[in-house]
């Protein structure tokens, strides 16, 4: 019995749904957001419900996690940046708990279907836009223009600046979703390797499994914080033209 | 949070951020050139080319500014 290893990415409809011609099915994926965002949910409201001075267990997890991306806010966009704590740290949770439930054998990683990155990458780049235009208006238009560039040299370094600045979405899409679906792959096929291997040379691929399972792990996290810092970098890219100079307003 | 800060994750993570840097400009860049020559200006193969140029330049900038960017430890 042969099978694809891309095989447990392909989603079936579990309850088939149409509203207006567009296809709202609920498939496997649809479940998974709704139990990762119900998690994160529960999770940090109990945990901010104590609020003591002491903290437990709970309130200790979210105040570290909160910490953490305040930190990421703080080092990227400085104090201004604060004012996006919230979407920012919704993105952290949302994908980082995305991508450490599906590590869990037999869930699914939500972050493994490139539409859901691209949607969270066209939203943070398309959010940079508005905000960059709403701050600057048309002298945004040069971060096109890297400061100090020769006249002479404008022909070329717009092109470039253009194919740089619209490769930026493009990348963080892909780069979630490709780590994800390549780790789960490795997974996949190793653990395929430790079942077909039976008892004898078996439980070389499966200790294999064991590790990589680990490395999935920081994985999970590595991704997860390097959009949280992309997401950041580049709406302090638009809220600061040109790095260092202060915001127009 | 430990992972992220360990050296050998975060090493991972930056190589992993280069690369992609890298191949996005390059697909963009392809992409545009492509464009150009179907619909816009009918000049196969030359927007193409000059595309990929462009988009292999844009690339290795990129990445040389991420490089750049990522604090020193």
């Amino acid at each position: 019995m042969e099978e694809s290893p891309l095989h447990p990415f392909e989603l079936h409809n579990w309850i088939p749904l149409a509203l207006g011609g567009v296809d709202i099915s609920i498939t496997k994926a649809v479940v998974m957001m709704w139990v990762v965002v119900s998690l994160v949910a529960v999770l940090m409201v109990r945990a901010g419900a104590a609020r003591k001075l002491v903290p437990g267990k709970l309130q200790n997890i979210a105040e570290i996690l909160v910490d953490f991306i305040r930190g990421i806010i703080m080092d990227t966009m400085g104090k201004d940046g604060m004012r996006f704590f919230p979407l920012i740290a919704t993105l952290f949770l949302f994908i980082l708990f995305c991508n450490l439930i599906g590590l869990i054998p037999g869930s699914y990683t939500v972050t493994s279907q490139i539409i859901v990155t691209a949607v969270f990458a066209c939203l943070v780049y398309g959010l940079s836009l508005v905000m960059g235009f709403f701050l600057h208006g048309i002298k945004f238009l040069g971060i096109l223009v890297p400061p100090g560039t020769p006249g002479w040299l404008l022909p070329l370094m717009v092109p470039i600046e253009l194919i740089s600045q619209l490769a930026r979405p493009i990348s963080l899409a892909v780069r979630l979703f490709a780590n994800m679906t390549a780790g789960h792959v490795i997974l996949g096929v190793l653990f395929g390797l430790s079942i077909s291997g039976g008892l004898l040379i078996g439980w070389l691929p499966f200790a294999f499994t064991i590790a990589m399972n680990g490395l999935e792990v920081g994985i999970a996290f590595i991704q997860a914080y390097i959009f949280t810092v992309l997401t950041c970098v580049y709406l302090g890219d638009a809220f600061h033209l040109h790095g260092h100079d202060e915001p127009a307003h | 949070m430990p992972p992220s800060q360990d050296p050998l994750y975060a090493g991972l993570g930056q190589a992993v951020r280069i690369a992609t840097d890298l191949l996005a400009a390059v697909i963009v860049g392809g992409g545009l050139g492509w464009v150009c020559d179907t619909y816009l200006f009918d000049s196969r193969p030359w927007g193409m080319a000059g595309g990929l140029v462009l988009g292999l330049v844009a690339g290795v900038r990129n990445a040389y500014r991420s490089a750049q960017r990522w604090p020193k430890t």
